[in-house]
């Protein structure tokens, strides 16, 4: 049959679209609302510190928002360059079974070469001293 | 002592909006199935309290093995032990990080008035759980045996949920709370 373009065709789908959006609204809303009913309203007090963080009953000593030492966040970046060179020599481990790649030299200079200048990236990192663990104080 | 903010001893749990009798019956019942402890030993108590949650007396034939590191997940605290001046505010904070409904059980003659304490001249020790908690249970004992603290699981759980595990065979009627 030829589809009708003057009746709004989607109609049912539309339906039952909503239907199952209000479905899963009223899943992840109504537990909300059921226990707002259902709960004690108050919590019994004797020196109002419900809301400390501490868990252990002692009073937290200063503020948790402390300057940290940033050292390891140099070692995170140059894991990125080990993950770009995972990344792209997977498909070259799974292709590199085939006979076509493996008989020619070319193509393992290509990956040597690949491999290497990704390297680079490393060696630049060494160069710069960031193997060595040390507190950084950064001066302008 | 911070006596003008405590909660009457047997002032109930805070009510909700809304209520069903029915339902709330049967939530006791499960709260009174899986009583979750405070893990919190203060003194030599606590020891006994170790040894309830053990294999060889096995709170967890009463739901009541759970003791959580956090107050945020307890239902009940057992005060087990001496309490000293120094730890009632860690305590109270306790008391307070605890939800509802949350109850609390006195273990230990320290915890029910001062035990060993109670004595012209001494500085240090709080005379009992009940100076500054809303106490349910107490359990007396120097220490108390395990089966003394699972006593007094049960009966919190009766006192709880009006339901009891066993019947008292010398009870011609079962006593309604």
């Amino acid at each position: 049959m030829e589809p009708q373009f003057t009746e709004f065709l989607y109609r049912d789908s539309i339906l039952w679209i909503t239907a199952f959006a209000l479905g899963g609204l009223a899943f992840a809303l109504g537990p909300i609302a059921l226990v707002y009913l259902l709960m004690p309203r108050q919590t019994r007090q004797l020196i109002n510190k419900r809301d400390q963080y501490i868990e252990c009953g002692m009073d937290p000593i200063g503020d948790s928002w402390i300057r940290y030492g940033i050292v390891f966040y140099l070692y995170a970046l140059i894991f990125l360059a080990f993950a770009v060179d995972v990344l792209f020599l997977f498909p070259v481990a799974v292709a590199y079974n085939n006979a076509e790649f493996s008989s020619s030299y070319r193509d393992f200079i290509e990956i040597v070469l690949f491999v290497g200048i990704l390297s680079l990236a490393v060696v630049y990192a060494w160069v710069k001293g960031v193997f060595k663990w040390e507190r950084r104080t950064y001066q302008k | 002592m911070g006596k003008t903010n405590l909660p009457k001893i047997n002032e109930g749990v805070p009510s909700s909006v809304v209520h069903f009798g029915v339902l709330d019956k049967m939530l006791n019942v499960g709260r009174a199935n899986s009583l979750w402890p405070l893990t919190f030993g203060i003194a030599c108590c606590a020891i006994e309290m170790m040894a309830t949650g053990c294999a060889r007396f096995d709170m967890s034939r009463f739901g009541a093995e759970v003791f959580r590191p956090s107050p945020r997940q307890s239902d009940v605290m057992i005060v087990a032990g001496t309490i000293t001046k120094k730890m009632m505010p860690g305590i109270k904070t306790l008391y307070d990080q605890m939800p509802e409904p949350k109850w609390v059980i006195a273990l230990g003659n320290c915890a029910i008035s001062g035990g060993p304490f109670a004595y012209d001249g001494q500085y240090s020790i709080i005379l009992g759980a009940d100076e500054f908690l809303p106490v349910d249970v107490y359990i007396p004992g120097c220490p108390p045996r395990p089966e003394a603290l699972l006593q007094g699981i049960i009966e919190l759980e009766h006192k709880l949920s009006g339901w009891q595990r066993w019947q008292n065979p010398q009870a011609k009627t079962v006593p309604s709370l």
